[in-house]
């Protein structure tokens, strides 16, 4: 009876100091600071608890502080800073950005002729290119350029010397499985998966499927389960 | 007729302050400019003229709570009399904070939002209730404003819903629960959760972490725990893992299909000499699978020798899967007087995995001349030399007014 009275008092002193502690807590406008230059922002932050940023890797780490909610960006930043570089835009005339084929500024992440490293640096980490650009922003070239001989893909190579037919090869399976947001960039609809992969003798479906399906065929009313079971 | 649409729009803004009397339009920032540029894919050189228009009207009452945003760009490509004048619209709002008290932020317009479970441009709403004791949420929702070659695209039946619940338990420390749903044509196409955790427990050490999970592939489609230090004044040090698993929209075929997980661990280091010298290191294991994985290297120096000119350079090294790439950058800026000089250069050698391989370079230079505080002209040039073009060249020309 006792430990349990105790127990209790411990639970609602800590929280009331939990509650006071937050309350006395309060998060500085840095509009006032806007203007100031990033190695001066050590003048107050040396000391103060909060690790610094905007340093050499900010590209990458600003996501993580960008997308918290009660975000301080927009003290100093207004929202044009995020959408021309994420939607592309160059209100502010960058001389460090490049344009690309359409005419955009793109971001310093991409290098000298993106076009042709841009499978290299897509891989490292796949989910980077998806953060800005559409799925139909890949097929919108590779759609088009597919039957040119300079854009050979590994596991898929042309039958013959200017052949337009394509034989497969067995890293087709382990190289869609690594990156399979590269397929949907020359075949947004799968056509050339669901030929062989409809047939039943391979199964396409993560190791969860039966768990997962319903909801999938659920929520898109069967339609995705159709292109390969005519029964749905 | 919507882009015609779009800069009335922008217009209207900065007539504003003639039928409030306190309104003050703050900041108004015009930028035309005329671009040159190569396209790949119709093999050809365009040219294009762009305008693009910022207005912040601010003091809309007497506090200065009450503010609206806008930006947008019209844009013609000369070079193709057929194509027609295009537009968007990336933000047009009305920003009222603390409408409660001190509890309440709204923006109601189109809007950027932005959150771990989901990110996007919305023309709807967002709201912060926020310094609830340790607690805030936001909530935000419309439909969802897809850009897509120089113009927005997106039906009605395309949106975004999500809210945030974060809670500031002691000073430095932040955790966060979200949760989004992207709609497309109604059908709800995805829907994430997301848990996002930050923690400064001393002043030298700064713990984080995120999970984004996919209730519909019902498995963490990114997760990504860090740690972050500075032993001492001038270093920090950072080790990081990250780990992916690609997921679809539910109504996309490659939602069925089984995929592999990205994993990252990496390491970094920053280290200031002075305040005039930094230099930065990092090395990233990438792993694709068992049998693939990369390793990537990069090393990066900052330096300001003298007044007004300030120096980069950086490397990058990468070998394994999906190619090799080893790329220098070097950039510089010096001011005199009322111009800014830029002038940098790309040199890369890479080699993709059995398709192309060679050299890239790209040389540029630019300069941004102030002729008073209202104007001020900018011109930048750049020369490709690489697998597509013997000599590239595409740069722009542009007048801003910032007013």
């Amino acid at each position: 009876m006792i430990i349990n009275k105790a127990f209790k008092i411990a639970v609602l002193s800590t929280a009331f100091l939990l509650v006071l502690v937050c309350l006395s807590f309060a998060r500085t406008d840095h509009r006032d600071y806007r203007n100031s230059k990033l190695d001066e922002c050590q003048d107050c932050h040396s000391g103060s608890g909060v690790m610094s940023n905007h340093g050499a890797f900010f590209v990458k780490e600003h996501r993580l502080l960008a997308q918290k909610g009660g975000s301080n960006c927009a003290d100093c930043h207004q929202q044009s800073f995020c959408t021309d570089c994420h939607k592309g835009g160059n209100i502010d005339a960058d001389l460090t950005r490049s344009l690309s084929r359409r005419g955009e500024t793109m971001p310093r992440t991409h290098r000298s002729d993106f076009i042709s490293i841009h499978s290299i640096k897509a891989a490292d980490n796949p989910q980077t290119c998806s953060r800005c650009h559409e799925a139909n922003f890949c097929s919108d070239c590779h759609g088009k350029t597919r039957q040119k001989g300079s854009m050979r893909i590994k596991s898929h190579r042309p039958a013959g010397t200017g052949s337009q037919i394509y034989s497969w090869n067995s890293d087709h399976a382990a190289e869609v499985r690594r990156n399979l947001q590269s397929c949907e960039s020359c075949h947004p609809d799968a056509d050339v998966c669901v030929k062989c992969h409809s047939s039943g003798k391979q199964n396409p479906h993560p190791r969860n499927w039966r768990d997962i399906s319903k909801r999938y065929k659920n929520e898109s009313n069967g339609r995705t389960c159709r292109k390969c079971h005519i029964t749905y | 007729m919507r882009v015609k649409r779009l800069l009335v729009m922008l217009m209207a803004l900065v007539l504003v302050p003639l039928v409030s009397h306190a309104a003050d339009v703050k900041l108004f920032t015009s930028s035309t400019q005329m671009l040159w540029y190569q396209d790949l894919l119709s093999d050809e050189g365009k040219r294009e003229v762009q305008e693009y228009l910022r207005v912040n009207v601010t003091k809309l009452d007497k506090e200065g709570k009450l503010n609206i945003y806008g930006y947008g760009r019209a844009n013609k490509v000369l070079s193709s009399p057929s194509e027609d004048l295009q537009g968007r619209l990336y933000y047009l709002y009305v920003d009222y904070r603390d409408a409660f008290k001190e509890h309440l932020d709204l923006r109601a317009g189109r809007t950027y939002v932005n959150s771990a479970a989901l990110s996007g441009t919305v023309d709807g709403l967002y709201a912060d209730v926020k310094n609830l004791g340790p607690v805030g949420v936001t909530l935000f929702g419309g439909r969802h404003v897809i850009f897509d070659d120089k113009r927005d695209v997106g039906t009605r039946g395309d949106a975004l819903t999500g809210m945030s619940v974060y809670l500031d338990t002691v000073k430095n420390t932040h955790v966060e629960v979200s949760y989004g749903r992207k709609y497309g044509d109604t059908d709800v196409t995805r829907e994430s959760v997301g848990l996002d955790f930050s923690t400064t427990p001393h002043q030298m050490v700064n713990v984080y972490g995120r999970m984004k999970y996919d209730t519909f592939a019902e498995t963490y489609n990114e997760m990504l725990f860090g740690a972050k230090m500075a032993p001492l004044k001038d270093l920090t040090l950072r080790g990081e893992y990250y780990r992916s698993y690609p997921t679809f929209d539910s109504v996309s075929i490659y939602s069925i299909f089984s995929v592999e997980k990205y994993e990252e661990k990496s390491i970094t280091a920053e280290y200031e000499f002075s305040k005039n010298y930094r230099a930065s290191v990092k090395y990233a294991k990438e792993n694709f699978d068992s049998d693939a994985d990369a390793d990537v290297f990069e090393i990066g120096f900052v330096a300001k020798p003298i007044k007004d000119l300030t120096l980069n350079a950086s490397y990058e090294k990468r070998s394994g899967y999906a190619g090799q790439l080893s790329g220098l950058r070097f950039y510089g800026e010096y001011k005199i007087s009322k111009a800014a000089i830029l002038a940098g250069m790309d040199y890369d050698d890479f080699r993709r995995e059995i398709s192309r391989e060679g050299t890239a370079k790209k040389f540029w230079a630019g300069v941004n001349y102030e002729f008073s505080k209202l104007i001020s002209a900018v011109l930048r040039v750049e020369d490709n030399v690489n697998f597509t073009y013997d000599n590239g060249y595409q740069g722009y020309v542009a007048v801003q007014i910032n007013y």
